[in-house]
């Protein structure tokens, strides 16, 4: 955005970004291309490309703008089929928002979204021969402002490609809540007969080493596979050597920024799959094998009023309270191995939240526990406030969940029943592998 | 001929966009981390992004990292931070010392790289001040612009096996690029305008130095040429030559062209033959090795070229050599064959040689061009001489080239960049340059060369201090000044001490900086004397990484004085005859232990 006094001058001569305009400042002329401003710098400034692809933001105070001519409209080339190739299996991308198949212009640096098959396949020449692809856009959105109501539209859009006789899904999703919508659709798409893969990139398609097609490519490997099991296939390492596909309810972003920011946590992925000799290799064995006959039960009921609070000290009681105007379930990320303040030895400084907690109960808000260490399993049992938890009625004992995906489970189970018993038996009992009887050696 | 300079110096400051030290090593580091590159829009503006993807299929880019300079930044494994301001100080520094005007703001862009240079993929890079001059004695040469950009990872050897190694210290160190106007009026004219540039750059006193620190390309162009960009010249010196060289190749090229108008040859289409079936029983060693791994040869005829290929660009270098460039730049192949060599040295039988002539129906008049390769690989390489073979009766082509092992010739490297490779760095918000920023720069403006000479030349001889202006070292120097060391100590030390001491064999290079401003703060400390300076040196060579001090009591020349110079200089003196020799016949015994003058007050003393 330009101030206004520069928006106003480049309506005065009739100058949108993109136009080739020229400046005259103290005397000596400019004549470049008017970019956008980004929301980024100095408002003042004008930036204009120049010839040699530069761009320079020039101070506007004293300069004349004057267009020199309009930038010409660009070719829109329209999305169009691409010829199916006869035994290869059909694998449906659908775009849920990311930058993972965008489209860069480079003259102005804006990005867009691929949005037919025959776009991402010109993006990615690597798909090619590996299945016939299928593609549609559900959602232009970065994935930090995706909602449950996103999920819910998802998990009916998979449901109809499978019922459509797809192979495999694919959904390209953004990075940074893909661990949530992976243990959404983990619970909302029972019966899997087919992979559904979710995939992303860590960073931007403009670029050469973009993690986008490697990704995408091993995803695809993966939608055709076996494996019948909502999955995130990401970056196996910080090498281009291979992707892992990490279960739904299990996976979680795990760094801000690496290529292999996806870690399975508490348990094993499923498979690697070596993306030079694109070859997928089991790492176990306990998974939902792919049957098309199997009869998919799609069940995307929620309830979207459930919070996720860290516990952490100085915790005040009163926010705690006040988490029971908002919400209808909440999900508390404990210390330790699932512990809120609860003061048993009667401690001057100490303030217990355990209170709040019994009356968020009390009141018929179910309180779930996960572990905030991520690693490890919930045991209420050890320590007194662990017991006194438990006591309180707070669920998840013996849980070895991620706080995610059982806030996420809490959403579902909500949308089923709001019954106290009824939640805690199905909070506590597996029902996509978000709980492991066996707490497994991982190194 | 027109010509014009860009210089590279790396300016000694932290990384551009992360906070690494900018130091560079000389092992391998301590990880590797291995990449591929995707296909994206291309240097051209036009996006294929089939023929990148084959080309770059199975390319796998090695990169050494160091824990010490070396963080997520360089891996690509983290957005940018913040643009260095101690960098973009330095650069405006430069910029107003070569009379450029710096833009109100600083807009940082990426420049698409596909070569594997840049772990993302691009170079950041930011265009800093604009116009400009700098006086030379043909006149002032135009500056158009310059940039303050990141450096790129330094290169470990060539492409093997589809595997190139990187090492990853060198990237991001700051870098400013200079780029003049083709104001140069001759070859001297160049390689003075780079120095006079150079020069400018010391005197800031904030730049790197060694090896690798400055870089010079070169813009060639002749009357009815091209211009070409000529980049890698290791020295100044060679700077001429390389013009030269390039000027011939154009009229060269300007001559194929007029010759080939002459006899009227001219190509149609490529018409690629498979002509494996000719070499079955071929003894020729890259021929049967591709064949028996399942390869083929395809060749193709130029109508009318007979003798051209063979004509010679550069010594050894024949235009079917750019050729071959071309097709190497095009697909992963060795080169190309072709009939203006001498085929026996292939071990081509002249049945298989006719063979092939009467397969493509090539006359005495024509020549032909072969590839041995994986049939689509040997295509594509083939299709890229072809077109280079058939330009030649058209416009020179504009070009990026490298400059060659032999320091002179050059080859060809990838087409002119066009601007669409630059697109905007969305993740690093623009700088403004203040009014403040441009005053605290001319605040800190160092004395123009000229100046600084001047001063030179008071405290050292004319030749000496000439040289010091010229040396990499002059910034130790004004260092070691700065610590109290007499200049001329401190110059003939690192201008002529240290070139003779490796002209002796010993290994110079392997003593660092600062070890240099230890042993001369040892030296002021009255750890030893003058005249062991070249003895300490050589104990330091042996030892990089000792203590100077340990060194020195190590190699027993730490300094007498006091009582304990007075006895030894006694002793001395008793097996002295000749009293009038005495100053002498002591020093001899005692050089590299103390200073003449006390030895002279002390023997002065006694008499
Ligand atoms: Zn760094």
């Amino acid at each position: 955005m330009y101030s206004a006094k520069i928006d106003e001058a480049l309506g005065k001569a009739g100058a949108a970004p993109g136009d080739r305009i020229s400046v005259t400042k103290e005397g000596e002329r400019t004549e470049g291309i008017l970019m956008p401003r980004s929301s980024l710098g100095d408002r003042d400034c004008l930036v204009v490309k120049l010839n040699n692809g530069y761009n320079v933001g020039m101070d506007f105070a004293n300069a004349k703008v004057e267009l020199v001519s309009k930038a010409k409209p660009a070719a829109h080339k329209a999305g169009g089929e691409v010829a199916m190739e006869k035994g290869l299996p059909n694998i449906s991308i659908l775009g849920c928002g990311g930058t993972i198949a965008s489209k860069v212009d480079y003259k102005i640096g804006a990005v867009f979204p691929a949005t037919s098959p025959d776009e991402l396949l010109a993006s990615f020449p690597g798909l090619k021969g590996i299945a016939n692809f299928k593609a549609k856009v559900l959602f232009t959105l970065l994935s930090g402002d995706m909602a449950p109501a996103h999920w819910q539209v998802i998990a009916k859009e998979v449901a109809k490609e499978i019922e459509a006789g797809a192979d495999g899904v694919i959904l390209m999703h953004g990075t940074d809540t893909m661990g949530y919508t992976a243990a959404a659709l983990s619970f909302m798409l029972k019966d899997l007969p087919v992979p559904v893969v979710m995939v992303g990139a860590q960073r931007s398609s403009d670029r050469g080493s973009s993690d986008n097609s490697m990704n995408l490519v091993c995803a695809a490997i993966a939608a055709k596979s076996d494996i019948a099991e909502v999955m995130v296939c990401m970056h196996g390492s910080t090498n281009d050597d291979y992707c892992l596909l990490h279960p739904g309810t299990k996976v979680r972003k795990l760094h801000a920024s690496r290529r292999d920011a996806f870690k399975s946590v508490n348990a094993k992925p499923f498979a690697k799959v070596d993306y030079a000799a694109k070859k997928l290799e089991l790492l176990r064995n306990d998974f939902r094998k792919k049957d098309k006959k199997r009869k998919l039960a799609l069940d995307e009921k929620m309830n979207a009023n459930v919070g996720l609070i860290y516990v952490h000290p100085g915790m005040k009681p009163e926010f705690v309270k006040k988490l029971g105007e908002v919400y209808e379930g909440i999900v508390l990320a404990g210390t330790g191995l699932g512990h809120i303040p609860t003061n048993p030895h009667g401690d001057k400084l100490a303030k217990p939240v355990i209170d709040a907690v019994k009356e968020l109960i009390a009141k018929g808000i179910p309180v779930a526990m996960a572990p905030q260490t991520l690693y490890g399993r919930v045991n209420m049992n050890v320590y007194a406030y662990g017991i006194a938890g438990k006591e309180a009625g707070v669920i998840g004992d013996y849980c070895d969940w991620l706080p995610e995906t059982a806030m996420v489970k809490l959403m579902w189970v909500l949308g089923h029943t709001k019954e106290m018993k009824r939640v805690k038996e199905e909070m506590e009992r597996n029902v996509a592998g978000e709980i492991s009887d066996r707490s497994v050696l991982l190194e | 001929m027109k010509c014009g300079i860009e210089i590279h110096q790396r300016l000694d400051s932290l990384k551009l966009f992360c906070r690494c030290p900018s130091v560079i090593h000389e092992d391998k580091g301590q990880g590797e981390v291995v990449r591929r590159l995707h296909p994206v829009a291309s240097e051209l503006g036009e996006v294929d992004i089939a023929a990148q993807f084959e080309y770059l299929k199975g390319k796998e880019y090695h990169y050494h990292t160091y824990d010490e300079s070396t963080c997520l930044m360089e891996t690509d494994e983290e957005p940018p931070h913040p643009l260095n301001n101690n960098a973009l100080a330095i650069a405006l520094e430069i910029a107003l010392m070569l009379n450029s005007k710096p833009v109100d703001e600083l807009q940082i862009m990426r420049k698409t790289v596909v070569d594997g240079s840049n772990t993302s993929g691009f170079q950041r890079t930011s265009l800093l001040a604009r116009g400009g001059f700098v006086e030379t004695s043909k006149g002032k040469v135009g500056i158009q612009g310059i940039c303050l950009e990141e450096e790129s990872s330094g290169i470990v050897s060539g492409e093997e096996a589809g595997k190139v190694y990187y090492k990853l210290d060198r990237l991001g160190i700051p870098l400013v690029e200079i780029a003049t106007a083709p104001d140069m009026v001759d070859a001297e004219h160049v390689k003075e305008t780079a120095e006079k540039i150079g020069a400018i750059l010391r005197a800031t006193g904030k730049v790197l130095r060694g090896i690798g620190t400055i870089r010079q390309d070169v813009n060639v162009s002749v009357e009815g040429g091209a211009r070409v960009e000529i980049k890698g010249a290791q020295e100044l010196a060679a700077l001429p030559k390389i013009v030269e060289a390039e000027v011939k190749r154009q009229e060269k090229l300007i001559a194929i062209r007029e010759e080939l108008k002459e006899r009227k040859a001219k190509l149609g289409d490529a018409k690629l033959v498979d002509v494996s079936g000719i070499f079955s029983k071929t003894q020729a060693k890259i021929v049967r090795k591709t064949l028996d791994g399942g390869g083929a040869v395809v060749a193709v005829k130029l109508n009318g070229y007979a003798g051209i290929l063979g004509t010679e660009l550069y010594p050894n270098r024949r235009f079917g050599t750019e050729m071959s460039d071309y097709a190497k730049s095009a697909a992963s192949v060795g080169g190309v064959i072709h009939s203006d060599e001498d085929l026996k040295k292939y071990s081509f039988s002249d049945e298989e040689t006719s063979a092939v002539k009467k397969k493509l129906g090539v006359s005495e008049s024509d020549a032909f061009v072969m590839v041995a390769a994986k049939k689509d690989i040997a295509e594509r390489a083939l299709i890229a001489a072809f077109a280079r073979a058939k330009d030649a009766t058209g416009n020179l082509h504009e070009e990026v080239r490298k400059v060659l092992p032999d320091g002179v010739s050059t080859a060809y490297m990838r087409p002119m960049p066009g601007a669409a490779r630059l697109y905007p760095e969305t993740d690093i918000a623009p700088v403004r340059i203040t009014k403040e920023m441009i005053a605290e720069a001319r605040k800190k403006l160092p004395e123009m060369p000229e100046v600084k000479l001047a001063k030179l030349k008071k405290t050292l001889s004319e030749e000496l201090a000439e040289k010091m202006m010229k040396s990499r070292n002059l910034q130790l120097f004004e260092k070691l000044v700065g610590m109290g060391i007499e200049p001329s100590l401190a110059a003939t030390t690192l201008e002529e001490t240290v070139v003779s001491l490796r002209r002796e064999g010993v290994a110079v290079e392997d003593i660092r900086e600062e070890k240099i401003v230890e042993l001369f703060g040892e030296f002021a400390k009255g750890g030893f004397a003058k005249a062991a300076v070249p003895e300490v040196l050589k104990l330091l060579a042996k030892k990089p990484k000792a203590k100077v001090s340990a060194l020195v009591a190590e190699g027993g020349l730490a300094k007498l004085s006091g009582k304990e110079l007075e006895a030894a200089v006694e002793k001395e003196l008793a097996s002295v005859p000749d009293k009038k020799k005495a100053v002498g016949a002591v020093m001899a015994k005692l050089r590299l232990r103390a200073d003449p003058e006390e030895v002279i007050g002390i023997i002065r003393k006694k008499a």
